[in-house]
This record gives C-alpha cells, structure tokens and sequence, in this order.
C-alpha cells in the first residue's frame, strides 16, 4: 500500500461516528426516497424526489440524462484534470406502486418493501454530498452520483447501459452500492443469459378436448430435461430455475404457463452452448406435443472481472478489514458488470445487514450502516488517490 | 352562510415549501415554535415521525426548537424509541402531578403547554405513516406569514391502510361526515367549510391555547374549534391542505364511540352558548352490543369526560411562564 492510502486506513474509524452523527438526515432520504414507489419502467417519482433530495443536498449539478437516469454532479479540485469516479444504485424496486410503501422504523430497524434492494443505496446516494462535508472531504475527481432506472428483470440494466454509452469522456472507477449485505464485495460478473420458456395450448375451434395437454405438466417436462443436462465443474456452469406461474383455478386444465430461468457461467462460451441446448429441448417438446413453446431472452451479460490482486480490490480489501469487516466475494449481475466489460474498475458494496431482502417485511439494521457508509466513502477515497490509475 | 373563508382561509402545502423563507419569517418575529407529538402505544410511527422532523426542519433548516413526546402510558417501546431519537419524553401523568389523575389525548395536549417553550405549538398525531416534514412547516406557513391567523388545521385525503398494505382510494373521514358536519351545519354553518375539523394536525399560537379548555378525550378537536370560534371568530382560523395522510383504520365500534364522545363535548359546548337547553342530564356510558355464544350482551364504554380549564387558571403556568389572568 503506498503511503496515501496508509493516510486514508487511518482516518477511516472516525468516519463511522461522525457519519452517526447524521443519522437522521440520512434516514430521513432513505425513508422519503424509499416509500416513493418505483417499479421498474416506472422510477418517475421517485427519480423526482431523489433529484429533489440530491439538489437539497447542495450537489453541484442535478439533473437526468436522456434516459431519464437522475444524475448530480459534486464538482472536484482538479477542474476536470482527473477523470470522474461514479458512485451508483439502483432506482427501480421489485414491489408495484399500489402497495402501500410505508417504512417502519424502530430503534435499530427499518422495515419495509425495498428498504434494502435499494431505498437504502439510492438513499445514501441522495445524502452523499452531506456526507462528504460532514467528513469535510473534497476530492480531485468530480463524483458522479448516478441513480440509474431500468435495471432489474426485463429493464435488462438498461439506465447504466444507456448511461455509459453516452458518457464520452473516460471513467477513473465506479463504485456500485447496494443495500446489504455488508461484507459484500462484488469485483467480478459473471456470464448470464437469463429467459422465460413460455406454453400455450391453444384451443380448437370444435370446442375443448376433455383431455388436452396442460402447459404446466409440459413445463415440467423441460424443466426435467434441463435437470437432465450435463454441466462441467470447470468453466462453472448452472442453470436456476426462479420463476414459474401458470394455469387458472384448480378443477381447469392450466392452458398457459411461464418458466423463469438464468444461466450463469464464468465462459461466456458455456453460456452460449447451455441456451442452445436448451432450446433444442423446449424445440424438440414444442414439436413433440404440438403446442406453443418459447424460450426468449429477457437479458443477457458478457463475464467480466477485476483480478484479486488489482489494486482497487486489493484497497477495498484493506479499507474493510481496516473496519473490522470480513470481505465476503461473490459474483454480481448488476451496474458492476457493465463497467467492468467497458474495462472501467468497480466494486460493488453492500451498505449494512437485513434480512427478507425480496419481501414486503425486508429489514435492514441501522447502525451496521455507518460502518457501511464509511467503506463506501474509503472505496472513493482510494480511486481518488489513484489505486485505478496504475496500469 | 355569508363568509367567504373557505377561500380567503384555505392553503395548500405547496404555497409553504420555501421553508428558508418560514425560518427568516420565524427569526424576524423572534418567535420560538414546539412540536408535541401525543403518543399511546405508537412505536411503529413514532421514530420516523421524529427523524424525519429533526433532520428536516432542525438540522436542515432551524424552523421547530424543540420535538417534545407526551405519553398516556404506552405498553410498548414508543417512549425508548422516541428517546433514542432524540426526543423529549414525557409520561403525562409525571406532569404537573398533584392534580387529578386523567389519561387521554387532550389531557397530553394540555399538558404539553406546561413543558413546551414555543411560542407556537404544533399538535401531529403521532400515527401517521407517510409522515412528510410538511405536516409541519405547512402548518406553520399561514402562522408566520399572516399576522392576522393564529391557529391552523390540516385537512387531507385520506386512505386507510389496510392488514395487507394495500391502499385503498377512499374511506375514512366517516365520523366528520356523519355527525361534526350535520351538527355545524344545524349550528354552526360558518364552520362547514372547515373541511376536516377532527384531523389530529393543528398549530396555533400558545396565547391562544392557553385560554381555552382541553376535553382531555377525543372531544379535544371539537371543543378546540367551537371555543376558538366563539372567542376570536373564524377569521383567525385557516386550514391547510396536506395532500394525503395514511392512518389507521379503525372499527366502527370504535368509531361510534368517538361519536359519542364528540356529540357529548358538542351539546355542551352549545348548552353553555345558550344555543340549547337540555332538560335533562346526559348519560356517561356509550352502550354497544357483541354477540357470544348466540347471545346479544352490552359492551359499556363509560367515557372520560372530564375537561381541563384554560391553561391560564393554573397558577403553576402562570409562574413559569410569567402570565396574569
């Protein structure tokens, strides 16, 4: 480690404190941002209050880009000399608008839909300028603190696409921020291909057979043959199944029926040679039954990676470990793997602990989130110093 | 019905959200401003009600002086939660002690201008669960920048939050409609245009609160209006829309015994202003009916009606905060 980044290891324990210090501005944003619903397609609202938010911030600049991606701006020392450093999350949550939005907050909890996938990560977004002054920081590179919107399921990370398809100038790092789990460190991406398989039996014309085919048993007829699929132990390799619904009440033969799926793989050309497999096998049942059977892609993403040994994970390493926490590294299909296939450093970090991510009761703890907060701040802190810059 | 307060007296939050300009108004007038939030079992509201306040209109901008929490007695964490938040807390009971021993909200609400330094107190029920920090500065807007008001009252759309968290487009207000507005409207026609008279968000100036007498049950709301009304008119009053505020739902059992209270408060306040005379005494007790085992059996609710004098008749206040009857 070089000597400034032995300065920043130093200071970072009393972040944590002076962060707590203003827990209720942040809570403040994580609530009033968070109980904004957002479904994906649909982060209007909540994009409107999270630039609200951002500009009562005092960030430099607010606004969104053509993509409707609300982007503020905290201008840097270097006036431009450096490239920027991009700190993002998510806008868009799995819950639909009619559902009541209403966090609970108690001594060391706040509970509610999204509260950690991501209200949380857009909400310390939102308070990052507040933050950094609080912690009386100012560094070279302007931070580009980017809410993106379309990312989750079919929005395909479409906001982060689009974001840096049109940001023309060079990228110093990114640091991507999602609620839990601290601990959390993402530094590589791997290959998806992710889809749904979709049966419709159709109808004929003379009236309804007494015994036609059910699109749910035909379904379970491909899900047996991808069971059924040799998989390697090296390059790794899996198919999940994730999602599934179909048919109407239970006395009716299921006419329709839906199967979620993602391959993973850390070769892209594994990826490519289990989607063709599997769709000899939705194919070969299609035809076999005679029924409407579909594979379409939702999304798809190319593997990419940072090394262990590059130096921003190496400083991430050490600015957790530095706040007493153990670094966990596990694969993420998010904003991380469109950076790191556009060859720009990122991480992704997850702020505090919870459980329930993906329900209407998630629950996060509070004051884990300081010591969050203040790895976030060291991970900027280290682009900044230059850790991305060393080819 | 010749006034035309609906539309001189009626704001919307929006009109307000310039809050820098409500502190300068604020610091012109060397006023201090309270926010007392009546709790009873509340620890599902009370922090985000609180965080929300502080962060917004102390740290960001230094509009309230102080968040005090007084409380009837919660079984639950309200009064820890609401501590570690940074709050005042008070049990009610330990205010002013040597006095008769009542528990209720309007008890808490006059028990708070013991406690409270502003100059300005505003009342919000601490159940809201889309607390936003304009159920406060909106409510302080008309306060600060027309001298001529001196006591505010929310209104709002109101959805109710259900078991399952879904919300519904309408509901609540029942108890308005059904029997505050038909009563003004017999009475009191002026103040039909007072759009949700029972709503638990109101501000006003303590010189006022001091001199009228507190109901300590759910009557507070009621009598609150009608004694600001026959003391200084309706033109003092203004009423500000907050857009939405989800609450909790509540039965009709217990609705009907909000109604009793009310109309109780009600048919006194107007036998004190001669408007009526009662020939007889009004029962105590509201009588409800649960069917068990295929049986009817009463369910009697006997109501605390006890009410609290003007603030200003208690000699205690009156030294603390220099005052002269």
């Amino acid at each position: 480690m070089n000597t400034r980044m032995d300065a920043i290891l130093k200071k970072l324990p009393s972040f944590v404190d002076q962060i707590k210090s203003i827990k209720e501005v942040i809570i403040s944003n994580i609530v009033l941002i968070g109980q904004t619903p957002a479904p994906t397609f649909h982060e209007e609202a909540r994009t409107e209050i999270f630039l609200e938010r951002l500009s009562d911030a005092q960030a430099d600049y607010c606004s969104t880009d053509d993509y409707n991606n609300p982007i503020g701006i905290i201008l840097g020392k270097s006036g431009g000399a450096k490239p920027p450093i991009f700190v993002v999350a998510h806008m868009d949550t799995f819950f639909n608008a009619d559902l009541g939005h209403n966090y609970v907050i108690r001594k060391n909890s706040i509970t509610g839909p999204g509260i950690l996938d991501n209200s949380l990560g857009i909400g310390v977004l939102a308070s990052m300028p507040i933050i950094l002054r609080k912690l009386k920081l100012a560094f070279e590179s302007d931070i580009v603190l980017a809410g993106v919107t379309q990312s989750i399921g079919t929005g395909n990370l479409q906001g982060i696409r689009r974001l840096l398809n049109t940001w023309d100038d060079p990228i110093r790092g990114a640091v991507i921020i999602e609620g839990a789990d601290l601990g959390r460190l993402s530094y590589y991406s791997e290959g998806i291909i992710r889809g749904e398989i979709t049966c419709n039996v159709s109808v004929p014309e003379d009236g309804e057979h007494r015994y036609k085919h059910n699109a749910i048993l035909i379904l379970n007829e491909v899900i047996d043959e991808i069971l059924a699929m040799e998989l390697p132990q090296r390059p790794r390799a899996r198919v999940i199944i994730g999602k599934f619904n179909g048919g109407f009440k239970h006395g009716v033969i299921a006419l329709n029926a839906r199967l979620g799926f993602e391959i993973q793989s850390n070769s892209d050309d594994m990826v490519k040679r289990m989607y063709h497999e599997m769709m000899d096998i939705v194919e070969g049942i299609g035809h076999e039954h005679r029924v409407d059977l579909k594979l379409n892609i939702i999304s798809n993403l190319y593997p990419a990676t940072l090394k262990y040994k590059h130096p921003l994970v190496k400083s991430t390493v050490a600015i957790m470990k530095r706040l007493g926490l153990k670094p966990a590294s596990h694969s993420s299909e998010s904003e991380l793997s469109v950076f790191l296939t556009q060859n720009i450093p990122a991480v992704t970090l997850g702020i505090t602990d919870g459980k329930n991510v993906h329900v209407e009761q998630a629950t996060m703890k509070i004051d884990p989130m300081f010591t969050g907060i203040a790895q976030i701040i060291g991970t900027i802190m280290a682009i900044d110093s230059g850790v991305c810059d060393e080819k | 019905m010749k006034s035309n307060w609906l539309n001189t007296n009626t704001f919307h939050h929006s009109e307000f959200k310039e809050i820098e300009l409500l502190v300068k108004k604020k610091e012109k007038k060397n006023l201090t401003i309270s926010l007392c939030l009546p709790t009873l079992n509340e620890e599902k509201t009370i922090a985000k009600e609180i965080i929300i306040m502080k962060s917004e209109l102390m740290t960001r901008f230094p509009l309230i002086d102080e968040i005090v929490v007084v409380d009837s007695g919660s079984s639950d964490n309200t009064l820890d939660i609401a501590q570690s938040y940074g709050a005042e807390i008070y049990e009610a009971s330990n205010i002013l002690p040597h006095l008769k021993e009542s528990t209720g909200k309007g008890e808490n609400l006059w028990k708070a201008l013991y406690i409270t330094k502003g100059d300005i107190i505003i009342y919000l029920d601490a159940d809201i669960k889309n607390i936003h920090h304009r159920f406060a500065y909106a409510l302080l807007g008309p306060l600060l920048l027309n001298d001529k008001i001196k006591y505010t009252k929310a209104f709002y759309d109101r959805p109710i939050s259900t078991d399952q968290q879904k919300i519904r487009a309408t509901g609540g207000g029942r108890v308005t409609e059904l029997i505050i507005r038909p009563l003004f409207s017999l009475f009191f026609p002026e103040l039909t245009q007072i759009i949700q008279p029972l709503s638990g968000e109101y501000a006003g100036f303590r010189d006022l609160f001091e001199k009228i007498p507190f109901p300590i049950g759910y009557g507070v709301e009621t009598s609150m209006i009608l004694d600001i009304y026959e003391k200084w008119g309706i033109d003092v009053m203004a009423q500000v829309d907050l857009d939405r505020r989800v609450h909790r739902n509540q039965d009709t059992k217990a609705l009907g015994r909000m109604s009793f209270v009310i109309l109780k408060t009600f048919l006194n306040r107007i036998e004190g202003l001669e408007k009526i005379k009662l020939n007889t005494d009004l029962f105590n007790e509201m009588i409800q009916y649960k069917q068990t085992s295929g049986e009817y059996q009463a369910d009697i609710y006997k109501i605390k009606d006890h009410e609290r004098p003007p603030m200003i008749t208690v000699p205690e206040y009156c030294e603390k905060f220099n005052r002269h009857l």
